[in-house]
């Protein structure tokens, strides 16, 4: 039954919840788009809110939802990745002419599903979670469907991940049919007792439709489309919200089970990052396109935290906890400057790298703020990104994997080429020709600020990142 | 017991491939029904009767309502009776009355062998047990689908527009 323990468990998710019906009723009454862009933020606030009460009073959750280190990790990532979004979207959706509204819903419904799926502990919680954060993904991609690429976007990630959906189902299915378990401590127990090949099989299959989310090479063929056509807020949370929750979810049944770390399983592990961290930087070098190129890259960073999974004890926590957040920080402000430059919607978003061409000449700051991501997303040091990379390349060498270091070192090598590409094309000589440009004083729009404050914190916590480590060695002690 | 299960299974996945590979959606839909229907009779077969009643009533429920949609969505006249005699060539209903067939036949058999009606054995899972299944533990999963359902909704409504709104609009 129901406790008081288990609602106030639950009490973010539904916050957001009643954020989303409360906008629901809000566009059956009069539509608004600045107040609900407006009761987005405050729910979503009330939800972070909540989430250090919740830390506070230390509940364990309920039978099909955990709250330990982990969750509360993921939740506050996906939402402050959620709250840029809103702002983004807000600029971004002003000069949209269809209805603007249903966007903040979606996204709302969105992130319950990512924070029910980086608590759950039950296959039934995790499979129901993850359709929840996909399925307003489509709606969102697909957006401004008039744009033919936005709708071959929705389009594409919501059969391609139907798909994925599939193989997820069947590896539960023949899980339950070895097992008999549905909850995660069940399984892992039934598969340590008796391992069998239709366990593996399972647990492969399951593999390949969460891998699919994650875009790990080789289900990474719907990510540059997708990311390509999506409108900016939608892939901003496409990358950042979605990703993190998965990897979260993923992370947690590895941590649960140690079956993973023997035998073929590590195996298949050590070569998807590997191909992953390759793959991805190979296919980004010529991109002319900055979406696809963000998109390619995000593909070999989920390469590097895979290492994590792959050694999957020790520091593996706390590794893929900063580069989390690492990967997370850098990415909204990517993605933020590409959706300022874009905003307010006049068709299809400025993302070939030609629209960036000079872009210093025009705005200095908001060229900076592009540069100091990609720097960090190259890994180079005093930005958050570089102690993501020493983290993974540390564990790597404490766990003696040594082709995942090669291989983390060889893809920031060959990174370091297409980011430096970009970043010289920002400080060209201006070409004469007027293009797609950000709105004058995009500094005092709430989206600038967002973007302007996590590029700062991309700086703070790349010279100073102890205040990250500590919260991580809380979140790793939790997760025990 | 176990050769109803394979039949039906059997004649879901064919029936299942004959929609995909369909090009005209109400042959499509027919064998859409006969799959549905398999897959009510593998659950029965199974022995979870609720599970095979409810499949029957949402799901073929759900197809005549998109039968409508399809009888609705052609333009009634002189055309329309050409075209329902143009549907009604053997070559169509063959495949799907003989899956069923074979469906209806795997139920008789199942109801001879039975007797006495008491085939199914193991605990009888009744409407109220799942109801109070779902509103008691699970009822978080219930609510997420709940949502689950309220995105698609609004995901459907939002891409399914008009692009009439933008003159309401001004």
């Amino acid at each position: 039954m129901q406790t008081f323990n288990d609602v106030f468990a639950l009490m973010p998710l539904m916050l957001v919840g009643a954020t989303a019906v409360a906008i629901m009723v809000g566009i059956a009454w009069r539509r608004q788009h600045g107040a609900t862009a407006i009761v987005t933020a405050v729910g979503l606030n009330l939800a972070l809110l909540s989430l250090g009460w919740l830390s506070l009073l230390g509940i364990p959750g309920t039978a099909y939802f955990v709250l330990d280190g982990l969750t509360y990790m993921a939740s506050v990532l996906i939402l402050v990745s959620a709250l840029a979004c809103v702002t983004l979207a807000h600029d971004y959706l002003g000069g949209y002419s269809g209805a603007r509204e249903e966007f903040y819903l979606l996204l709302l419904c969105a992130v319950g599903g990512g924070l029910a799926l980086s608590a759950s502990q039950h296959l039934a919680t995790l499979f129901f979670a993850l359709e929840l954060m996909s399925m307003p993904l489509y709606g969102m991609l697909a957006y401004t469907y008039r744009d033919q690429r936005s709708l071959e976007a929705g389009l594409k990630y919501l059969i391609l991940s139907a798909a994925g959906t599939a193989f997820l189902l069947f590896g539960m299915a023949l899980l339950y049919a070895q097992s008999g378990r549905l909850d995660f401590e069940g399984l892992v127990t039934s598969m340590t007792s008796r391992g069998s090949l239709w366990t593996l099989a399972g647990v492969g299959l399951i593999l390949v439709g969460l891998g699919f989310k994650l875009s790990i090479v080789p289900f990474h063929l719907w990510t540059p489309d997708v990311y390509e056509g999506g409108p900016g807020p939608a892939i901003t949370f496409l990358a950042t919200a979605s990703k993190v929750a998965v990897f979260v979810v993923i992370l947690r049944l590895i941590l649960a089970a140690p079956a993973f770390q023997s035998g073929a399983l590590e195996q298949v592990l050590v070569v998807l990052a590997f191909v992953s961290m390759l793959a991805g930087n190979l296919l980004a070098l010529l991109q002319s396109n900055l979406k696809r190129l963000l998109g390619y890259s995000s593909i070999a960073h989920f390469g590097y935290l895979m290492v994590a999974l792959v050694v999957g004890e020790g520091l593996a926590v706390e590794t893929a906890g900063v580069y989390l957040i690492s990967y997370l920080l850098t990415n909204l402000g990517a993605f933020g400057v590409v959706t300022l430059v874009s905003s307010p919607y006049k068709g299809e978003d400025a993302a070939a790298l030609h629209h960036y061409r000079g872009l210093f000449w025009r705005r200095p700051y908001l060229a900076a703020v592009l540069t100091v991501s990609l720097l960090s997303l190259a890994g180079i040091p005093f930005t958050v990104g570089f102690i993501g990379k020493f983290y993974v390349i540390a564990l790597g060498v404490e766990a003696a994997q040594w082709w995942l270091v090669v291989g983390v070192i060889l893809g920031s090598a060959i990174g370091l080429f297409y980011y430096l590409r970009v970043m010289v094309t920002l400080y060209l000589v201006e070409p004469g020709m007027r293009r797609r440009d950000a709105v004058d004083a995009w500094g005092w729009h709430p989206s600038g600020l967002v973007v302007v404050g996590v590029v700062m914190l991309v700086v703070v916590l790349g010279i100073y990142p102890t205040p990250m480590i500590d919260w991580m060695h809380w979140v790793a002690a939790a997760s025990r | 017991m176990e050769l109803a299960f394979y039949l039906s299974g059997l004649v879901a996945i064919l029936a299942t491939l004959g929609v995909i590979s369909g090009t005209h959606a109400v042959h499509a839909l027919l064998y859409l029904i006969v799959s549905l229907l398999a897959v009510a009779m593998t659950f029965f077969a199974l022995g979870a009767p609720f599970a095979g009643a409810l499949e029957i009533i949402v799901y073929a429920g759900a197809i005549m309502v998109l039968f409508v949609f399809v009888v609705m969505m052609l333009n009634l006249g002189e055309d329309t009776q050409e075209q329902e005699r143009a549907w009604l060539k053997p070559k169509t209903w063959l495949g799907p009355s003989l899956l069923a067939g074979v469906l209806m036949l795997v139920m008789i058999t199942m109801l001879i062998e039975a007797g006495d009606g008491r085939l199914i054995d193991g605990d009888l899972l009744t409407a109220k047990a799942v109801g109070q299944l779902l509103f008691g533990p699970w009822l978080l999963v219930v609510e997420l689908a709940a949502f689950l359902l309220l995105a698609a909704l609004v995901t459907a409504s939002h891409v399914g527009r008009l692009s009439a709104f933008q003159g309401e609009r001004e």
